[in-house]
């Protein structure tokens, strides 16, 4: 019998919260409403009798999917002495459905008789493939394995070698470990660039990196990247895409975007704490019209809303700052956004490092519990999309429970502090397959999945095998270290379960409970894959996208006043306008560490370039994120696509004050399907990060590559989205206090810009000269003299200025060539200094212009050109989001 | 029993003696503990993180502290209402234990999170443990905001910034019991720019005893000049946050 409470808000006749609760007497049913579910104050409620007056609609989660809130009703029944079955929340409307995502929402038509998923556990099946013809295997793969014909032969062939067929099991196991997302095949290939050989994309990278390890502790080895910090600490940072979850489940997509990308933090070493929280999204713009949107895809708005809702939600609840970060537009983006996720963390530089597992060792699932969520996960996303993305792949959808994940981390960080843990390994994509199968490399393991806590019965035991089910990671610790760690975990209320141990076997032995149902070489599932060589040709006639500036600049502004509309028409653009209204969801104050927050100012809506952080808080160091990105300007030219992104990230990084010398980046590419042509752009990218290290010669320390951005309609319309790198920087600097805000400080100081602006397309950033000028400014900033910095970025210098002005709320006039207003070079500052007589000293030897000064009115005059208020501008710049997100 | 004595603007010097045990209790989603945890330390007293695990097995008693603080966070998710799962396991299994905590003159400070935990026991405004006078409603604006706000204090009418994050901290009551605390004083910091649509610009209440302390800004996220955006323009020469931590500390080394 279910019993159901349905509570209202008094002053709300239109919505209703709906509980269901199952396993309870009617009596027990009103304690739970009395004392838990409803409160007298403001709310009334009614048991199993309608409460609003009318027709309505009540929109469920579909049973299996996460619904965060029954743990806790569970929970607090349970205090209440009372035992529940099992439970679920949903909410009703009056006379009309609100829009809901069928992917993992439904209508309740009729009332549920039981909550309970009920199933008999599937059976383990043997998939004969010896004998299958090529088209037999390519069927086989398609919509579920996602590998490629060649791959599936190599597959076939083991299989004929050791004389037997696969099972599921097994055949799910190679699918996901050499799947794109996990296998990263592309980048380890070589490849062919217009007929001339050259080594594989990683490979370039590494060797150009591992040359400046004077900061670096750990590079590409583990599930980020490690930096030596002070007095015995070390700082890590990683960033990942979720794009193709986002796609389709912009708010489930982001929340297990953060969720996963906080687990690589947490899973580094012997676990590191997070500290900061970056994001970084790319749509079509919010009001593409919808009727030219392609089949299968979702409105931008709705996507932008629904991703920033994901961010906000599991961010805030899991108390990592979310304070650095951008969001994007182009058309492009209308088949697939670019859901970016970073985060960055800190731990004693004596956990930085795994330890290494030992015979006998054992495995341990810590965190949620395994359902059929999220199966598919990798290898979806590792497939392009297409028109039917949305129903093939539901079950590689989820919700996330930042909760899970909160306490999970608390108890692995004092488990990781009583000594007990060897290796911390995230589950995520391919889930055990993936990460069980990585641990247990060298060693061989032995695990089994009937020990695996299951979220509810019926799911088939390579389901339990590759689920991506979210907020579990394994432990690797020796056995005798067990006791002490469950006790832990015990008092975190986080699950810890055995599943198995290593074995030495160099295998991967997969049982449920007695039955074998995976026995694969390790060297064969790590090694077996070939590399392959790959194709990159250089596309004639390159496509060039104007940037808005451009098309609004055709031929220049005439007038005073077409040059007021069009200041106003760059400050509103996607790109540049004010993001204000969504980093205020977003918590960047918890952990009390920040030194320089987004934003500042008197009125504290001035926007600053970078993050600086004071990860231990009775410790002076500070902590630098910044990041810069290109999603327009690599179509025109990767390489220099490229450079212009690298070099934003940090000059973000040293306009704040940061040296870029001890600074590492983390590059990420975002790239459509690999055909000939985009892997000619990719390769051009890569080589502009090789240089870029060279120049300033700090290394890449973490990275990661999606190179499925292309879409396909069912009529055959292919678009790809634009090739993106997104580059991230961080850093230390002893002193935290010696680094820099935007907003202008003081009427009547001295404007200047300093570094080199160029007028190609994109712009080409002077590289010799860069490390001269990001050291300079570094030096310049230490002395104090630097009373305000800003970078040089999208919207050209006008745009900066404006913002630093808005800051200090006052106005500056200012006298420069019409050309230098709007152009966008990376690399150049403008620069806040008390007066002229010290610009000569501190900026000797690199190119500087005195722009002119900061005055008490409220308005920027550029001299013999136009003059308009800040507030006039300021209108104009947090329009866009302000309609948006209130 | 004795009454601490806000306004926080004679916390100068402190007395010598023993520093006074702080509890700060966690639960699952808690995440204001580190900063809470600085501030007391800094202002002198000697924290201690306790998980409510801990005390409902009894390997811990809040009856060794001196002040019981409950940091800002998610306790289980905020799932039902804010803080609402943490105040039912506080009022089902330490009811008791609350009231004699209570009686022997200990500090109960909750800050966000716990504030609205405290609200919810029914702690605050009246000491009703178990039965709710008042509540913290979701922001007008409908969602979490992050913004630092002006706040002032009641009784010395000092300004402080202080910064708020959070999505449920509209206070609201009934007009009688709005009455009832407006009469007894029992508000202590107010909104100079209401962030939620507090009523009465309500940013923070006491009991009427003036031991148990509840509100939605965080000081504690204000003991370092740095910690304030606009540390770099505005001349501050004490963090705002410090007074309210000295003066609790003060109160304990003195009284308990």
């Amino acid at each position: 019998m279910i019993q159901t409470v349905r509570v209202k808000n008094n002053n709300d006749s239109q919505t209703a919260k709906v509980y269901r609760l199952e396993g309870v007497s009617e009596k027990q049913a009103k304690i739970l409403a009395e004392n838990l579910l409803c409160e007298e104050i403001n709310q009334s409620y009614t048991l199993n009798k309608p409460i609003l007056r009318g027709v309505t609609f009540e929109i469920a989660y579909k049973p299996g999917v996460m619904n965060p809130e029954v743990a806790s009703i569970m929970k607090s029944a349970k205090d209440l002495k009372i035992d529940l079955i099992a439970c679920d929340s949903s909410r009703e409307y009056l006379d009309k459905a609100p829009v809901f995502n069928p992917l993992i929402e439904y209508m309740v038509e009729r009332e549920p008789k039981t909550l309970l998923i009920k199933g008999t556990t599937g059976k383990t099946k043997i998939i004969p493939i010896r004998e299958l013809s090529d088209n037999e295997l390519m069927e086989l793969s398609k919509d579920k394995l996602f590998l490629s014909l060649e791959e599936m032969k190599i597959i076939q062939k083991y299989f004929q070698k050791i004389k037997k067929e696969p099972t599921d099991c097994e055949l799910e196991t190679l699918a996901q470990t050499w799947s794109e997302h996990s296998g990263h095949k592309t980048f380890k290939s070589e490849i062919i660039v217009d007929g001339k050989k050259k080594q594989p994309l990683i490979e370039r990278i590494k060797q150009e990196a591992l040359k400046h390890r004077k900061n670096i502790v750990s590079a590409f080895i583990d599930n980020s990247g490690v930096m030596d910090f002070y007095e015995g600490w070390a700082i890590c940072g990683k960033g990942e895409t979720h794009n193709a979850p986002s796609a389709i489940e912009p708010y489930g997509g982001a929340m297990t975007g953060s969720g996963g990308v906080f687990r690589d933090i947490a899973g580094t070493g012997q676990g590191a704490k997070n500290v900061i929280s970056q994001d970084v999204f790319c749509f079509a713009p919010p009001d593409y019209p919808s009727e030219k949107l392609p089949e299968g895809t979702l409105p931008p708005k709705y996507l932008l809303k629904r991703v920033v809702e994901g961010v906000r939600d599991y961010g805030n609840r899991m108390g990592i700052p979310t304070n650095n970060g951008s969001i994007h537009f182009h058309e492009d983006f209308r088949a697939r956004p670019t859901v970016f996720v970073g985060a960055y963390g800190i731990m004693p530089k004596k956990y930085a490092k795994k330890g290494e597992a030992k015979l006998g060792d054992l495995i341990v699932v810590v965190g949620g519990r395994t359902g059929r969520d999220g199966i598919h996960g990798a290898t979806f996303s590792s497939g392009e999309m297409t028109e039917k993305t949305k129903e093939v792949n539901a079950t590689a959808v989820q919700i996330g429970n930042a909760i899970e994940e909160k306490r999970m981390f608390d108890a692995l960080l004092e488990a990781r502090d009583e000594d007990l843990i060897r290796v911390v390994q995230d589950v995520g994509g391919g889930g055990f397959s993936s990460a069980i199968g990585e641990i247990g490399e060298n060693l061989g393991v032995s695990v089994d999945m009937k020990k695996a806590p299951l979220k509810y019965q019926g799911l088939s035991p390579w389901e339990i095998w590759v689920s991506e089910s979210q907020e579990r990671m394994i432990v690797v610790l020796p056995k005798k270290n067990l006791k002490k760690f469950v006790k832990i975990c015990q008092k975190y209320n986080t699950e810890a379960s055995v599943l198995g141990k290593f074995d030495n076997s160099k295998k991967l032995n997969v049982y449920f409970g007695k039955e074998q149902i995976c026995n694969l070489d390790m060297q064969f599932l790590h090694h077996g894959l070939p590399k392959k060589v790959l194709q990159a040709i250089h596309p004639r006639g390159v496509k060039a996208t104007p940037g808005v500036t451009e098309g609004l600049l055709r031929g220049g502004p005439k007038s005073e006043k077409e040059w007021i509309l069009v200041s106003e028409k760059v400050l509103s653009s996607g790109d540049v306008c004010s993001k204000e209204p969504i980093v205020r969801m977003y918590d960047h104050t918890v952990q009390g560490t920040s030194v320089l927050p987004p934003f500042t100012g008197v009125k504290m809506d001035g926007p600053n370039d970078a993050v600086v952080i004071r990860p231990l808080l009775d410790k002076p160091y500070g902590m630098i994120v910044a990041h810069g990105l290109n999603p327009a300007l690599n179509n025109i030219d990767p390489y220099w696509g490229s450079i212009w992104a690298a070099t934003e990230a940090v000059s973000n990084y040293s306009a704040v004050g940061g040296d870029y010398k001890e600074a590492s980046l983390i590059n990420n590419y975002i790239w459509p399907f690999p055909d000939e042509e985009s892997l000619w752009s990719l390769d051009q990218s890569v080589t502009a990060v090789c240089d870029f290290m060279k120049t300033l010669k700090i290394p890449v320390i973490s990275g990661k590559d999606s190179l499925s951005s292309t879409y396909r309609g069912p009529d055959g319309t292919v678009i790809k989205i634009p090739p993106v790198l997104i580059m991230s920087v961080f850093g230390k600097i002893p002193d935290a206090k010696k680094t820099v805000s935007s907003d202008f400080k003081k009427v009547g100081s001295t404007i200047v810009l300093v570094g080199k602006q160029n007028f190609n397309n994109p712009p080409h950033v002077d590289l010799k000269l860069l490390p001269k000028v990001l050291d300079t400014l570094y030096k310049t900033i230490q002395t104090g003299k630097v009373l305000s910095c800003h970078d040089v970025s999208e919207g050209g210098l006008i745009t900066s200025i404006f913002e630093m002005c808005l800051g200090g709320v006052m106005g500056a006039i200012i006298n420069t060539s019409k050309d230098f207003l709007f152009n966008e070079t990376a690399g150049c500052f403008i620069i806040e200094v008390e007066n002229e007589n010290v610009v000569k000293k501190l900026f000797q030897g690199i190119p500087y212009q005195i722009l002119g000064k900061t005055q008490k009115q409220n308005n920027i005059k550029v001299d013999k050109l136009f003059k308009v208020s800040v507030s006039q501008l300021a209108q104009a710049w947090k329009k866009p989001m302000e309609e948006i997100f209130s | 029993m004795k009454t601490l004595r806000l306004p926080f603007d004679n916390a100068q010097g402190r007395r010598s003696g023993r520093s006074p045990k702080v509890c700060i209790l966690r639960a699952d989603g808690t995440n204001c503990d580190v900063e809470l945890f600085y501030a007391f330390k800094k202002a002198g007293g000697d924290p201690e993180y306790v998980n409510v695990n801990q005390l409902r097995d009894k390997s811990k008693s809040m009856q060794d502290f001196q002040i019981l603080a409950l940091p800002g966070g998610f306790a289980y998710g905020d799932d039902i209402a804010s803080g609402k799962i943490w105040a039912v396991e506080l009022v089902s299994f330490f009811k008791d234990e609350l009231e004699k905590f209570h009686k022997k003159d200990g500090i109960i400070v909750g800050i966000c999170n716990g504030f609205q935990v405290l609200i919810r026991t029914g702690l605050l405004p009246f000491g009703n443990i178990g039965k709710m006078d008042a509540t913290l409603l979701p922001n007008n604006s409908g969602h979490f905001e992050c913004r630092w706000v002006r706040v002032r204090d009641e009784k010395s009418k000092r300004i402080f910034w202080m910064s708020i994050n959070h999505g449920e901290g509209k206070f609201f009551a009934n007009n009688e019991t709005i009455k009832a605390i407006e009469t007894k004083g029992l508000v202590i910091f107010r909104y100079i720019d209401n962030p939620n649509g507090s009523i009465n610009d309500i940013a923070g209440v006491t009991d009427p005893t003036g031991r148990v302390i509840g509100l939605m800004p965080h000081p504690e996220k204000f003991m370092d000049l740095t910690q304030y955006p606009n540390w770099r323009r505005d001349k501050i020469t004490k963090p705002h946050g410090s007074f309210i931590f000295e003066e609790m500390i003060k109160y304990a080394k003195e009284n308990l």
